[in-house]
């Protein structure tokens, strides 16, 4: 086991690396940040270098790489071209605005979707059945960031009950969480679904049943336990995929989190931001994966030798 | 099970970081809250040409000079001034008693530090230092007075004094502190001092009740940034901003009707031009280039697209901008004639004519939709190319990658032609990337020596109607400031270069 | 008995409903997208900005009302499809010849191949998709073929992996192993009896990612980075319509409507055909 966990560690490293170098490299190709800083003004050559000089931009590709890595080794994730904050700052506000809003849409994911794939699976083949998987289709069938522009003129301007956007308190959750969770229902009342079909159709439930037990009980204490297993991996696979397109949600959101920071990055190729952001997601997407490997590996060992 | 040790203990984190999420909600008395698009990252002067930080950051600094909502130029720091040596000597008498907001004396060795400071190693790290190349030194003649010694003349410089890199910081607190901290926490003498900066999110201000100018009456600030158009007048509508600084026109009639909100719809500095191709094209011709201006009814575009919020332009700068001759006209919409000339001028019909743009801009999108409508009527093929705009403004306009026409935004806050036009026209110039005229030049030079108002005047206007003669772009319109202001904001001037100064306003 | 009977018949009565659901709003979308150049010869470019934003249901001119160009909204949403169905079935349809072929390669002869593919795959996995979007965006400029290319390159992991998945199962099966006890060639082995082994699973992925892919081209003109305006499309009628929300929703809402109607149908024939294909739901990502 010991060996397997170092395997995926190294794998780990390896992966959050070359995604560093890709990103430091593909930065880089789409325009100087130089030009960014000094607008449409009065800018001469001269001026540029100057500021190209100060941002440590005219030394060579890999030393600016190198010195971002061993930034990253020593918790120092440079300064923002915009400005000058310290990026590890910026990510320390960033991040958990972002991983709250992760978490407040898988919750509410799995609130919606555990009763209604429960739900699913007890009727199977009959008209609930059918209605709860055709609905659950539709919410995958808009974009986002439509869903979301709908919600706020719903909530916000017609009904007046929830802030339009900003992290302000547990209210402001509601609907970004709501809009990311649509998607992720599609998916989980499948799952769950699919999950309790199987543990229904298993001996042990059938002797449950059997012995008088009430179909509730038997539903979520046996079942339930048992579908939970399959559904929280996937939810930790999920959880990346999450985090990398919650971009536009906080954008129609006015979100303050690792998105709508990486975003404005980009557009103002303020490198040491859009490489610090994307790093930390990295590792977060990686260190998810790796802990759903090991608890893979820990539930059936087939997978270790792989 | 590791997942749920995991879950718990990244769920505990969350019940932390929320407790200080529960942040005060606007509209509490005395407090005005207003959005701005973009947070500028530092509010140190010299780091930022954004007009978002001034509409914030203006409140916090005073400059020598100021500029009123009304856009006159009067006294600020400085209470008077005069051009001695020949114009190569400005002495400015400096206000006696101000105080910025940590308490360090304002006096003729801040100018100076602040001068140094912009002209200096740490200028030269942002964009403002260029716009102030003209000042060779500062010069402290007493605690009260002092004197710029100027390498070249620069008659926009007194304008120039009443903001951005010219904002006066204090000397003590930024050798103390450091810039790295001043960037974070400004300090300034203006009507308002900061309280907090949370980057992304918001800055708040609080009444600084020592200003020179008089005690604010209001109590509080707040800044907030939201860069999405719908998402600023939704909040707006919703009550939990006072100033929407950015509304798109199709929304303009929503908050035209909203019984609680206001639309003030002014004259700005924003122009936008169709700037044409001279070097390639069936727009190497100055007779398709006129063919082009007539064959787009600019009218119709304002009228319709802008509903109206907007001017017709006969040259690239707004009727409040100095060397704009109101004798000027644009050539009329004429399609019928425009035809005949792109008849005369062997154009072929289908010939493309692609119109690269700012992918952004929602309102230029229908705009540049609504004119290749018409270059379709002239029986042209119009192709429009969006691009993100760090690629538009860096790559394909200064390498001149551009298709027969390309889109020009423009707002200067100083309200002086000279900066638009020497940026535009002048050879060399980034956005000039294919013309090399050395008339237009040697215009273009020599009003920068003119310190005599109504001559210098004039050779602007004949820059703006040389150009207007070799039709160097399709001038289109003049875009009007538009803010949308709940009714509770009285005693608010709204300000045609968005700087806000909220010194008088109130809020019930 | 009878009522595992009744079970099986109403789970095909479901399936049938899907089929019949999904064959309807897809096929019907993709008909009318495909004839749209004999229903609207113009191709929805017409503008009168004297008509600009009619309502809908008052003239038989402009059914769907108008948008605030004055164009024909039904127009531009018919012929606005043809964007979003070219992106979606040809980086589709790139991705998946890429991800087969390389991962019919990887899964059957192993070693490098399979090695860089599984860590290429883990390094696509952990870069945020957008992001990585509006960069190669911003290095390659917009148009409708580097959106196609983008996806082709972001998405063809996905099949690979799957591909490989399914090849490492069936490569030391019975049938496999005879055939080449009997001198059939790898190429041949890979061609009659494993690549149709497969086919399954892949087809089902690729119904859901042409369904994901509409909806991305949506997102990315939303962000900016869609095509040429002129052109009609429903992500850029989406995006441009947002404003018009409460004055005139019908600008936004058609184009919605019709997203919405051709994602949904071909989820659910994706639904139907995981049904039918991969009872065991090995696909459901």
């Amino acid at each position: 086991m010991a060996g397997f966990i170092f395997k995926r560690l190294l794998q780990a490293i390896f992966v959050v690396l070359a995604v560093t170098l890709i990103v430091a490299f593909a930065i880089r190709l789409s325009g100087d940040p130089a030009i960014m800083l000094m607008g449409g003004g009065n800018v001469t050559e001269k001026d540029l270098e100057n500021i190209r000089q100060a941002l440590g931009l005219n030394r060579p590709f890999l030393v600016q790489y190198l010195s971002f890595l061993e930034g990253i080794l020593t918790g120092d994730f440079g300064k923002s071209f915009m400005g000058g904050t310290p990026v590890s700052m910026l990510i320390a506000r960033a991040l958990p605005a972002t991983l709250l809003l992760a978490f407040a849409s898988l919750i509410t994911s799995i609130i919606l979707s555990v009763p209604l794939g429960i739900y699913a699976a007890v009727n199977r083949g009959r008209w609930p059945d059918q209605l709860i998987r055709i609905l659950s289709l539709v919410g995958l069938s808009f974009p986002n960031f439509w869903l979301a522009i709908m919600l706020v003129l719903l909530f916000s301007i017609v009904l007046g009950v929830l802030p339009p956007s900003g992290m302000e308190g547990p209210e402001s959750f509601i609907m970004p969480a709501l809009t990311m969770a649509v998607i992720l229902t599609a998916t989980n009342v499948r799952l769950v679904r699919t999950s309790m079909l199987e543990t229904l159709s298993q001996q042990y439930i059938m002797v449950a049943r059997s012995k008088g037990l009430r179909d509730r009980v038997v539903l979520y204490k046996h079942a339930l336990r048992n579908s939970a297993i399959p559904l929280v991996t996937y939810i930790g696979l999920q959880f990346g995929g999450l985090i990398g397109g919650i971009v536009i949600v906080e954008r129609v959101f006015n979100w303050p989190g690792m998105g709508t920071l990486a975003f404005d990055a980009i557009s103002n190729r303020d490198y040491p931001v859009l490489q610090g952001t994307i790093t930390v997601l990295a590792l977060f997407i990686v260190l998810i994966n790796l802990l759903v490997d090991i608890a893979y590996g820990l539930i059936d060992p087939r997978i270790r030798t792989e | 099970m590791k997942f749920s040790t995991t879950l718990k203990a990244l769920g505990l984190t969350a019940a932390v970081a929320l407790a200080p999420l529960m942040a005060s909600k606007a509209q509490a008395a005395g407090t005005l809250t207003f959005a701005v698009a973009i947070d500028p990252g530092s509010w140190d002067p010299i780091d930022t040409f954004l007009v978002n930080w001034s509409s914030a950051a203006n409140n916090i600094f005073d400059g020598l000079t100021a500029r009123g909502a009304d856009m006159k130029l009067k006294p600020g720091l400085a209470t008077s001034w005069e051009l001695l040596d020949n114009n190569s000597r400005i002495r400015f008498k400096l206000r006696q008693n101000v105080k910025f907001h940590n308490g360090e004396p304002f006096n003729a060795a801040a100018v100076k530090f602040t001068f140094d400071r912009l002209l200096g190693d740490e200028g030269k790290k942002g964009p403002q230092q260029s716009n102030y190349t003209s000042i060779d030194r500062v010069e402290v003649v007493d605690d009260n007075t002092v004197d710029f010694i100027m390498k070249q003349p620069d008659p926009v410089l007194l304008t120039k004094l009443a903001g951005y890199g010219a904002m006066i910081v204090p000397p003590k607190y930024i050798q103390e502190k450091g810039d790295a901290h001043f960037n974070m926490n400004p300090v300034g003498t203006g009507p308002f001092k900061f309280v907090e900066y949370s980057p992304k999110v918001s800055l708040t201000l609080e009444a600084f009740p020592e200003h020179w100018g008089g005690a604010p009456k209001l109590d509080k600030v707040v800044a907030r940034f939201i860069s999405e158009a719908n998402t600023q007048v939704a909040e707006l509508q919703a009550g939990r901003i006072d100033i929407a600084t950015l509304i798109p026109f199709g929304l303009a009639p929503t908050v035209e009707k909203s019984p609680n909100l206001s639309l003030l719809s002014i004259t700005g500095p924003t122009v936008v031009s169709l700037r044409l191709n001279t070097k390639d094209g069936i727009t190497k011709d100055v007779n398709v280039r006129k063919a082009l201006i007539m064959g787009i009814d600019r009218d119709a575009i304002i009228k319709a697209v802008l509903l109206g919020h907007g001017k017709p332009i006969a040259s690239f700068q707004s009727e409040l901008s100095f060397g704009n001759d109101p004798a000027m006209k644009p050539l009329p919409f004429d399609l019928a004639k425009a035809k005949q000339m792109l008849q005369q001028a062997n154009v072929p019909a289908g010939a493309p004519v692609r119109i690269d743009f700012r992918g952004n801009d929602a309102t230029f999108r229908e705009v540049a939709q609504a004119a290749a409508g018409f270059l379709q009527a002239l029986g042209l093929k119009p192709a429009l190319q969006p691009h993100e705009p760090p690629v538009l403004l860096n790559d394909i306009i200064p390498n001149g990658k551009t298709g027969e026409a390309w889109h020009q935004a423009w707002g200067g806050w100083t309200f002086d032609y000279d900066n638009t036009a020497y940026l535009m026209y002048h050879s060399g110039e980034k956005w000039n990337p294919y013309d090399n005229d050395p008339t237009l030049n040697a215009l273009l030079e020599k009003q920068r020596t003119i310190y005599d108002v109504k001559e210098r005047e004039k050779v602007l206007q004949e820059v703006a109607r040389y150009v207007a003669d070799k039709a160097l772009e399709i001038p289109l319109y003049n875009q009007n400031t538009i803010f949308g202001v709940n009714k509770r904001v009285k005693n608010f001037d709204a300000p045609a270069d968005s700087r806000f100064r909220f010194t008088e306003t109130t809020v019930e | 008995m009878a009522a595992a009977q009744a079970m099986s018949s109403a789970r095909r009565h479901f399936r049938s409903l899907e089929l019949v659901l999904g064959v309807l709003l897809a096929g019907g979308m993709t008909l009318a997208v495909l004839f749209s150049g004999l229903l609207f010869p113009d191709g929805g470019e017409s503008m009168d900005l004297m008509a600009r934003l009619t309502p809908p249901f008052q003239s038989l001119a402009h059914p769907l009302g108008t948008d605030p160009l004055g164009r024909d909204v039904l127009a531009r949403v018919i012929v606005g499809g043809k964007i979003s169905l070219t992106v979606g079935v040809f980086s589709v349809l790139g991705a998946v010849t890429l991800g087969t072929f390389i991962g019919l390669v990887a899964g059957y002869y192993r070693g490098i191949t399979e090695i860089l593919l599984m860590r290429f795959a883990d390094i696509q996995l952990a870069l945020p998709f957008i992001l990585l979007a509006i960069m190669f965006l911003a290095i390659l400029g917009t148009g409708v073929d580097k959106i196609i290319f983008f996806m082709i390159v972001a998405q063809w992991v996905q099949y690979a992996r799957l591909v490989r998945g399914s090849v490492l199962s069936l490569r030391d099966r019975e049938f496999i192993l005879s055939a080449r006890a009997i001198g059939v060639g790898n190429g041949r082995i890979i061609l009659t009896h494993i690549l149709p082994n497969v086919l399954g699973p892949i087809i089902i992925l690729m119904t859901l990612q042409v369904a994901n892919n509409i909806l991305l081209e949506s997102s990315l003109t939303f962000l900016g980075l869609g095509v040429d305006p002129l052109i009609p499309s429903w992500g850029g009628m989406l995006a441009d319509g947002r404003t018009y929300l409460q004055t005139a929703w019908w600008v936004s809402v058609f184009p919605g409507l019709a997203i919405m109607f051709t994602v949904l149908g071909l989820n659910l024939l994706g639904d139907w055909l995981r049904d039918l294909l991969d009872p065991t739901g090995q696909t459901s990502k």
